[in-house]
């Protein structure tokens, strides 16, 4: 929503405009929560992508790696929606399996609420994050190649529907 | 009077907060709030209804597939749509593979360090811990040295100083009362789940194309063309594949989770006492067995004011018993206005103020049935199932509760099951039962292909007049449902009720406490600066606040705060 579909523009953006070595898979994984587990947990390394608070411009994208991710415990749990990484990861661990190697590619939103639309700033910090995408599968020795043909990013969210606003029955 | 708040706090839209008065080691007051407005009825406006369901999957990221299953069945029921066999068995397998799977985490994964003290399992001797699985059930897996091994891990990890996995747990608290090697045991099984509920999620993944997110639903239908020899559609390998991981799980369910929670529930008897709150209950049908939704395997109904002789079933997809009891309360919620009102005729207009307690103070809105407030989730359809003669509910819960009595040496029966611990057993024995009709619901589907009818789709063609429709589905966390008017074939006017709207409800217009907040009343604290007993009745709902905001806080340095006032 909003701001909040930055991870989800640069999926589609990648996607669009490459192609990668067959064990890399790239996915919108949603909201998960606690059920991020079971799709990192058989994984050797993992690019996650997202908005993230943080003190930074909106629209810097900043790198976190693994022992950033777990410096702090993760606190109390009122729900399954609380953001699932730390715990995927400590649980990974504590099963003797999940990835070694993980950047998160994060930055902050300017808005976050309800609605289609990324702002100005984000769209703007989209090629960035994919360059640090790619960047991290090179080192990783999985270099994605640039498709031929590209197309452009299936945001299907981002179509507004011509009557929009508010229409009690 | 002291005052404590639960609140996750660094997240840039919050979730659930929950507030608690307590006064002399009890809760005298509680209020349950929603940080976050939800806002997809908004975006749906205007969009063509064969698509919502895309949408609507959105609105939450760990039960993505309800809300896709609802949404298709609104569209059909204002259409007067009938659906192909193969599609409601398809769509019937894709809702108990995810209702495995979300289960299955939500004890061992979210909610079983409220009562398993991790630490206290390193003192665990695994042979003791062996024999007592062993005398459980017949689970290959609790061997002594696979038991050891769980250990060793647990230990090399603590001695790494990783225990932040389980930094949420409340270890040593007062309230911990379960031996060590029952510890030991949880923890075991704790790995072990990892797989199953994996295995549960591969399910998902094979019939809807995609998870999260299921790519083959449709308005109509299902998109999963079948073809027993062609590798690209549905075929005999897929359905194989499907079948031996559905069998595998439900191994897992039935010789690990369900003995866990008896034998957990078993030494935390007291727990029957408290968490009660509000026991009108309301479940909806589901996994329908015929094209129009008039027959299913998962009876629906309502009882009101735990008294079992009001039950009354909810018998169609159709049924103007739900239809027309359903209405929503803003008295206490952040919209405009203070109205009680049918899903059809609401409006979405947020409009914040400061919150206080005797005034506005929550997302959530209030739903109510017949006017008044309704518990759902598993409590609920296992009551309604039982109390209505449901064979399958009546085995599941006899052979739960006779596990828990002669564990516990005592006898408890379904009407002690209004309670925290009734909410957990409720679930394993709902889990049981699904585990179980995932066999039949895959022979239905495999039988009737076998009879050469492969059909999955009926299109739907949109009148230019109104239609409403309203879709049910007994989700994880209970009665969930779908609104919308479509005119002229655009969406006008779309609701989700969903299942923690029910629980999690504010008070409405007549001051009535939602689930959440009348189960927390009479609640027991130990020690308010660790209030575990809080945790563990709002745990036993499962909350799952609808979360279409997701912001990770890698710099933060709490996640939630509990504190007190």
């Amino acid at each position: 929503m909003g701001d909040d579909a930055f991870g989800p523009w640069v999926i589609q953006t990648l996607l669009s405009e490459y192609e990668f070595p067959d064990d890399v898979s790239v996915e919108d994984l949603g909201t998960p929560g606690l059920d991020l587990m079971p799709y990192v947990i058989d994984l050797e390394a993992l690019v996650l992508v997202d908005t993230v608070r943080s003190a930074a411009a909106p629209g810097t994208v900043r790198l976190y790696r693994r022992d950033e991710l777990l410096k702090n415990p993760p606190g109390p749990r009122l729900g399954p929606h609380d953001p699932g990484v730390q715990e995927a990861l400590l649980a990974g661990e504590f099963a003797g399996r999940g990835p070694r190697e993980v950047l998160l590619v994060g930055t902050a939103p300017v808005r976050a609420a309800m609605g289609g639309g990324l702002s100005h700033a984000l769209r703007e910090a989209v090629p960035r994050a994919v360059a640090e995408v790619l960047r991290e599968l090179e080192r990783l020795g999985r270099p994605a190649t640039r498709r031929p043909e590209p197309r452009s990013p299936d945001v299907w969210w981002e179509d507004e529907p011509a009557a929009r606003g508010h229409a009690p029955p | 009077m002291a005052r404590i708040v639960i609140d996750p706090v660094t997240r840039i839209e919050g979730h659930l907060r929950v507030d608690v008065e307590v006064e002399g080691g009890s809760v005298k007051n509680a209020w349950a709030s929603g940080q976050m407005w939800r806002g997809i009825e908004r975006i749906l406006l205007g969009r063509d209804p064969r698509e919502a369901w895309i949408f609507a999957q959105r609105i939450c990221g760990v039960c993505t597939t309800v809300h896709a299953i609802a949404s298709v069945r609104a569209v059909e029921n204002a259409l007067g749509l009938e659906i192909p066999k193969n599609a409601q068995y398809i769509r019937n397998l894709i809702v108990i593979a995810h209702a495995l799977h979300d289960h299955i985490v939500h004890f061992y994964h979210l909610s079983a360090l409220d009562w398993v003290d991790v630490v206290s399992a390193l003192q665990g001797d695994a042979a003791k811990a062996s024999a007592l699985a062993e005398s459980l059930s017949p689970w290959p897996m609790n061997g002594r040295l696979q038991i050891q091994a769980a250990k060793d891990k647990l230990r090399a990890f603590v001695d790494a100083g990783q225990l932040g996995l389980f930094a949420n747990g409340y270890w040593g608290h007062p309230a911990m009362k379960l031996p060590p090697e029952v510890n030991l045991l949880a923890v075991h099984h704790y790995l072990q789940a990892l797989e199953y509920q994996r295995k549960a999620n591969q399910v998902v993944a094979i019939l809807g194309s995609k998870t999260p997110n299921i790519q083959n639903l449709a308005v109509g239908g299902v998109a999963n063309a079948i073809n027993l020899d062609n590798q690209a559609t549905l075929n005999m390998e897929k359905l194989y594949m499907v079948k031996s991981l559905l069998d595998e799980v439900a191994a897992f369910v039935h010789q690990v989770y369900l003995p866990d929670v008896c034998a957990i529930g078993a030494m935390y008897g007291e727990w029957l006492q408290y968490g009660a709150g509000v026991t009108n209950y309301l479940a909806v049908p589901d996994l329908p067995l015929d094209v129009k939704g008039t027959q299913f395997d998962l009876p629906g109904g309502t009882i009101m004011g735990a008294d079992f002789s009001t039950h009354k079933p909810i018998k169609s997809f159709d049924d103007p018993y739900f239809k027309d009891n359903v209405e929503e309360s803003i008295a206490h919620s952040w919209y405009d206005g203070a109205w009680q009102r049918h899903p059809f005729e609401e409006e979405t207009v947020p409009k914040y103020e400061a919150p206080k307690d005797d005034g506005k103070y929550s997302w959530v809105k209030a739903p109510r049935f017949q006017g008044k407030p309704m518990q759902v989730g598993p409590l609920a359809q296992v009551l309604v199932g039982y109390v209505g003669g449901h064979e399958p509910t009546r085995r599941w819960a006899d052979l739960a509760l006779k596990t828990v009595s002669g564990i516990a040496k005592a006898q408890v029966t379904p009407a002690m099951l209004h309670s925290t611990l009734g909410r957990h057993a409720a679930r394993a024995i709902r889990t049981a039962m699904l585990a179980e009709m995932a066999q039949r619901h895959w022979e239905l589907l495999v039988d009737t292909i076998a009879k050469g009818d492969t059909a999955i789709f009926n299109p739907p063609s949109f009148p230019s007049g109104e239609v409403r429709g309203f879709g049910f589905h007994e989700a994880p966390r209970g009665t969930l449902s779908h609104w919308t008017v479509i005119r002229g074939g655009k969406i006008a006017n779309y609701q989700a009720v969903v299942p923690t709207t029910w629980n999690a409800s504010p008070r409405d217009g007549n001051g009535q406490r939602g689930p959440y907040e009348a189960s927390l009343v009479g609640n027991p604290v130990a020690d308010s600066t660790r209030p575990l007993e809080v945790l563990r009745t709002v745990h036993s709902f499962d909350p799952c606040l609808a979360c279409a905001v997701h912001t990770l806080d890698p710099e933060g340095r709490e996640i939630s705060r509990v504190k007190a006032l």
